[in-house]
Order: structure tokens, then C-alpha cells, then sequence
């Protein structure tokens, strides 16, 4: 019988040959699993890029694909958005009577009050999902945050100082982090109350407190939560989530998009045909 | 927190804010060292002379060392890079005039008559010789109607750009507001006040379609030494050098050299610009800047700093969000709303 005359030759291989022989096993072994699951590998923490401190490194442009933007409460399609389910932990946001009556007014008059259609800076959570890439920038003191759409830049600091004693109401916020393990926890205030967090009209008041975490999922995706607070509007505290992408397509580059200067930008610079 | 509270620290920080904005509009005025634009003046809303000044600012240069390419001795990144990273500013003027950087905005009334030439900071323009702008003479002629409309605009484009809070451009951009150098691997980064400039230091990285014109330009730099070079295009030319009119069209090119002094204080910058369009030949701006290191050299225009609250023994120099846009109701009086 065939097993037999196996287990003969087995009992007879010199203990040299039986030991390349298993390993050669293993390496096969191993080479059918990586290829049956490649993304084996993503879930290996040790393989997420470092900064030379140890800390994860989040630079690089990412994106979301989800339709955050439009809505971020589950929502029908309708002629100015995809539908959604929206990315509100529980469904909706749980508005104060007040602040609800302002948040459908809002939604009235989306077409013309969205911030954002005057290329204004888009705050903190909604720079995050916006449907235009942003690039990190990443020291060990800090993460510049820079956005495809608008002018303005946000500072995220990681060298554990404080929120300023005087601060003033940011269009950005105050940001300070701290790691926890390899996730990023960012503390978020004084905020102004001139933005909004999505195109659709939910908005804050300049009680806003942003607690966001930021966390590798794998070395290309961003796994980003958000804990949103303001006794000015909202019941109680709520919780957002989005999956961020990082561009990977060749020489991928931000592209200036500094919109509020459209109206007037033809006047410039002269031309020879020109008055 | 208790809401009267708030409601007291609110009304505090707006007036914070009010004094601070009424301030960097008096600093504006007396940079230039004469009597506001009318361009200024048409959109100043209240009274602002009695807002009292935030601090001395340096004197301005009225000449600067001349800095030579070579070998950068001073402290690198892990990356190799020179460490020039920090908060820098110009030194010899603003935007208000090019080739007679302390001379005031052409065509403005004085509060006293300038000097001789060669007691004020020399032309911007380095090549030529003379100082001037070798510009063909349509755009002579544009740039001259700029700078009479400039103080009676009856067209938009006699507004300066950076009035509107558009992006200042290349070079503008380093001599308006002090700025941000932030360094990484790859990547030399300019924050400034209206805008953000992206160096990809990767010359195998091809530049953006030449359709796809920028305020910033699109950038490409290697460093040599103590020099960084910079290739920018697709640059739309709509910023303007300043409120002298000068400009390029989008089919300017510009070779830059950001020439750093090997203590890390200071460096020069010397762009090459080259547009068939506007000029006869190419010519060369020469922009001095130093590096701001204290917090208590605040001015409220060449450096806008504090020192970071921890709890550490080391000083952390840390800048607010750069917002423009937003807060423009005519050189920054009255925030926009709606």
C-alpha cells in the first residue's frame, strides 16, 4: 500500500532531511495562506507606517468615499444628494427642541447658507469627510493638516501642551492629542459658530467640543471616530464614523482649490486684449 | 460652566479679538509709513486711531547681506534636509511698492517728502541692473493704469488681489503677513495667512497639466547645500507682486533659490522670472527674510506667535489658525456674515 511504503520512507529519512523538509512545508504552507488572504497582513499592527518615535504615521492624502457630506443623518435621495444611511451612531442627532427648528430652517435654505459654497474654511469634523482629499503632514510635535478645498490649515499638536489660557472662538478649533496605544485622541474647542457640519445644515454653536479618534485600520486606511458635544444645541453627546482612504494613485497630488476666489479672479492678471 | 460666565469670557475675547484686528489695521498704516490707501480708507468702518499698538516691530533693513550658495553646515533633519523649519518674515518692506520697497505706495500722499534713494532699501529687482521691470509696453501700460486705479478703482481689477484676501502667489506671498516653514520627508511646506504652498521635492514628479492654473503654482525642489531650488509652473499670475501692479501672465515660469545663511537666521530668496508674454527678457527678484524665534516679538503682522501653555522646562512658540477670507469686511473690519 501506498501509505505504508510512505511511512517506511519516512521511518528512514535521515532527521536532516526531515527537518528541510518541514520548513520547506511551512514556507509553502505559509505562501498558499498569504495568497488565499492578503489582507492577512493588514491586520499585523507592526506593518502600519512609524514615525521615527514609534508613534503611527498618518501622512499621506486621504478621502473619504462615503457620502458623509451630504447628510450626515440617514437620508433619501433627493435632486441635490445621493441617499445615505447616514454615519450618526444611533441614527439621528439628538437636537434640542430649539436647535432643531434652526437645523430644518438650515435645510430650507441649503442652496445658498452652506459656508462652504462661499469657500469658507470647513471646521472640524466636517474638514474630515468633505468629499475633496487632505494631506497630513506629520512631525512628532504636531499633524498639519492641509485640505484640497479652502485656504486655511489645521494644526493638530501632539506635544503635550494645552489648550491656551485665552483663547479665542477658531474657525478650526483648538486641537491637542494624545496617543492611546496607536490611536490618536484629539481634543477639539473653542470653535466658532459659523460652521457647518455637513451641506445639508446640521450645525453647532460655538460650545462645540469635538473629541476625535483617529486610528489604522491597515497601512491605507484611517479609521475615524468623533465624539460631538455642545449643550448649546445638542441633548447629549453623540458619535460619528468614517472610513478614510489614502490615495495611492501615481504622483496623486492636492490640487489648490481656494473657491471663494471665482467671482472676481477673471480680472486678473491684465491682458493685452483687456481694458 | 456657568452661562453669565461664558457669556463675560465671550464678550472678552471679542473684544480681544476687536483690539487686535483694530491694531494689525494701524500696524498696516504705519508699516507703509504714509497716510492709508483709499483703498484702505473706503472701507474702514470706525475710528481706529486710538487703538493703542501691539509691539515694536523690528526696524526695516534698509540693506542686507548679500548670502552665497555653498555647503550647509548648520543642523539637518533625519531626513538630510537643512533644518530651516520655523517662522520666518521679510525684512526690508511690504507689498506696497517693488522697486521702492520703502518708498511707499505710488502715487499715495505723504505725511513727509522721501529722502534720497540710497538712504531706503534697494529695488526688489535685482536683474536688471537698474531695478526695473523689463516689461514689454502693453503691460507698462497696464501696470502704470493699475496704479492710478488703485486709489480710485473704477474696475475690478484695480483692486489688489490681497485686499480680497486672495492667495499673494509667487513671491507675494514673502512679503505680506510673516509665514510658516514646516519640512518633511519629500515635501517643503509654506504656510501662509491666505493659503498654503506645497514644495514636492521630487523632480521625477511631473508637474500638473499645463491647463490647470494655480495662485500658488505647482512646485518642484531639490535641495543643493544651503539652497533650495524650486521650479514653479502653472502659476496663474492673478496675485500681482503688490499694490505696485507689476505681474506675470499664467504662462509664467519662475526658477526660485531660497539661499539659507548657515546660522539658520536668515536666507534669500532669488527668483527668476521668465514670461515672453509680459517682458523682454527674464529678470530677478530678491526677497532678504529672517526667522522668528520669541513669542515676544509678536508685531501683528511679520510674526503673530505665543508661547504654547505645558508643562514642560523647554519654550514651545506656537501660531494660530491663518484665516483671511472669512473675516474680510474690508481689511478686516467686520466679519462677514452671510
Amino acid at each position: 500500500m501506498n501509505t505504508l511504503r510512505l511511512n517506511t520512507l519516512q521511518r528512514y529519512r535521515p532527521a536532516k532531511f526531515k527537518k528541510v523538509g518541514s520548513a520547506l512545508l511551512l514556507l509553502l504552507a505559509v505562501f498558499t495562506f498569504s495568497l488565499v488572504a492578503p489582507s492577512a497582513d493588514a491586520h499585523d499592527n507592526k506593518k502600519i507606517p512609524r514615525l521615527a518615535n514609534g508613534k503611527p504615521d498618518f501622512s499621506g492624502i486621504w478621502q473619504t468615499t462615503s457620502a458623509a457630506d451630504y447628510d450626515l443623518e440617514p437620508h433619501s435621495n433627493r435632486k441635490d444628494a445621493p441617499p445615505g444611511p447616514g454615519i450618526v451612531e444611533g441614527g439621528e442627532i439628538p437636537y434640542l427642541p430649539k436647535a432643531l427648528v434652526q437645523r430644518k430652517k438650515n435645510f430650507e435654505n441649503r442652496a445658498t447658507d452652506d459656508p462652504a459654497l462661499k469657500g469658507y474654511t470647513l471646521g472640524v469634523p466636517r474638514a474630515v469627510y468633505y468629499p475633496e482629499p487632505f494631506q497630513i503632514f506629520q512631525r512628532a510635535r504636531d499633524l498639519t493638516v492641509v485640505p484640497q478645498f479652502g485656504h486655511s490649515v489645521r494644526t493638530i499638536h501632539t506635544n503635550n501642551t494645552e489648550h491656551p489660557e485665552d483663547p479665542n472662538d477658531w474657525w478650526l478649533g483648538d486641537s491637542r492629542a494624545k496617543w492611546e496605544g496607536d490611536t490618536l485622541v484629539v481634543d477639539a474647542k473653542h470653535f466658532n459658530d459659523k460652521t457647518w457640519l455637513d451641506r445639508s445644515g446640521n450645525f453647532h454653536s460655538d460650545a462645540l467640543q469635538v473629541v476625535e479618534r483617529w486610528k489604522f485600520l491597515d497601512p491605507n486606511t484611517i479609521e475615524y471616530k468623533a465624539t460631538l458635544t455642545d449643550e448649546q444645541v445638542f441633548s447629549k453627546p453623540w458619535n460619528i464614523s468614517v472610513i478614510l482612504h489614502r490615495h495611492r494613485e501615481k504622483n496623486f497630488q492636492l490640487i489648490e482649490d481656494y473657491r471663494y476666489t471665482l467671482d472676481y479672479d477673471q480680472y486678473y492678471p491684465p491682458k493685452p486684449d483687456q481694458k | 460652566m456657568n452661562s453669565n460666565l461664558r457669556k463675560r469670557q465671550r464678550a472678552f475675547s471679542t473684544l480681544i479679538l476687536g483690539a487686535l484686528i483694530s491694531a494689525s489695521l494701524v500696524s498696516v498704516a504705519a508699516d507703509e509709513n504714509v497716510t492709508p490707501s483709499a483703498q484702505e480708507k473706503k472701507s474702514v468702518t470706525k475710528p481706529v486711531e486710538t487703538a493703542p499698538p501691539t509691539q515694536t516691530r523690528r526696524p526695516r533693513e534698509k540693506s542686507f547681506p548679500k548670502i552665497a550658495s555653498g555647503k550647509w553646515t548648520g543642523p539637518r533633519l533625519a531626513d538630510g534636509q537643512p533644518d530651516v523649519s520655523g517662522f520666518w518674515s521679510n525684512t526690508i518692506g511690504n507689498h506696497g511698492n517693488l522697486t521702492d520697497p520703502q518708498g511707499g505706495v505710488i502715487g499715495e500722499a505723504r505725511r513727509t517728502p522721501l529722502g534720497p534713494r540710497e538712504q531706503r532699501a534697494p529695488s526688489r529687482v535685482s536683474d536688471p541692473a537698474d531695478g526695473q521691470f523689463p516689461f514689454q509696453p502693453w503691460a507698462l501700460a497696464k501696470v502704470k493704469d493699475f496704479q492710478v486705479g488703485f486709489h480710485n478703482p473704477t474696475y475690478p481689477g484695480h483692486v489688489e488681489p490681497n485686499a480680497r484676501c486672495a492667495p499673494g502667489g509667487v513671491p507675494k506671498s514673502l512679503y505680506w503677513h510673516g509665514y510658516d516653514i514646516l519640512q518633511y520627508p519629500g515635501y517643503v511646506v509654506f504656510v501662509f495667512d491666505n493659503g498654503s504652498r506645497i514644495i514636492h521635492l521630487d523632480e521625477k514628479k511631473p508637474h500638473l497639466p499645463e491647463k490647470l492654473k494655480l495662485w500658488n503654482g505647482d512646485s518642484r525642489g531639490h535641495w543643493e547645500g544651503n539652497t533650495l531650488v524650486v521650479d514653479v509652473k502653472n502659476h496663474n499670475g492673478k496675485a500681482l507682486f503688490g499694490r505696485s501692479g507689476e505681474f506675470i501672465s499664467e504662462n509664467g515660469t519662475i526658477q526660485e533659490k531660497y539661499i539659507f545663511a548657515n546660522d539658520g537666521a536668515r536666507y534669500n530668496y532669488e527668483g527668476t522670472f521668465t514670461d515672453p508674454t509680459v517682458y523682454t527678457r527674464p529678470f530677478t527678484i530678491t526677497i532678504p527674510a529672517i526667522k522668528y524665534t520669541k513669542a515676544e516679538e509678536t508685531d501683528g503682522w511679520n510674526l503673530e506667535a505665543r508661547w504654547a501653555k505645558h508643562t514642560g522646562k523647554t519654550q514651545i512658540l506656537e501660531h494660530d489658525e491663518r484665516i483671511c477670507h472669512e473675516n474680510n469686511g474690508g481689511f478686516g473690519l467686520g466679519s462677514a456674515q452671510k
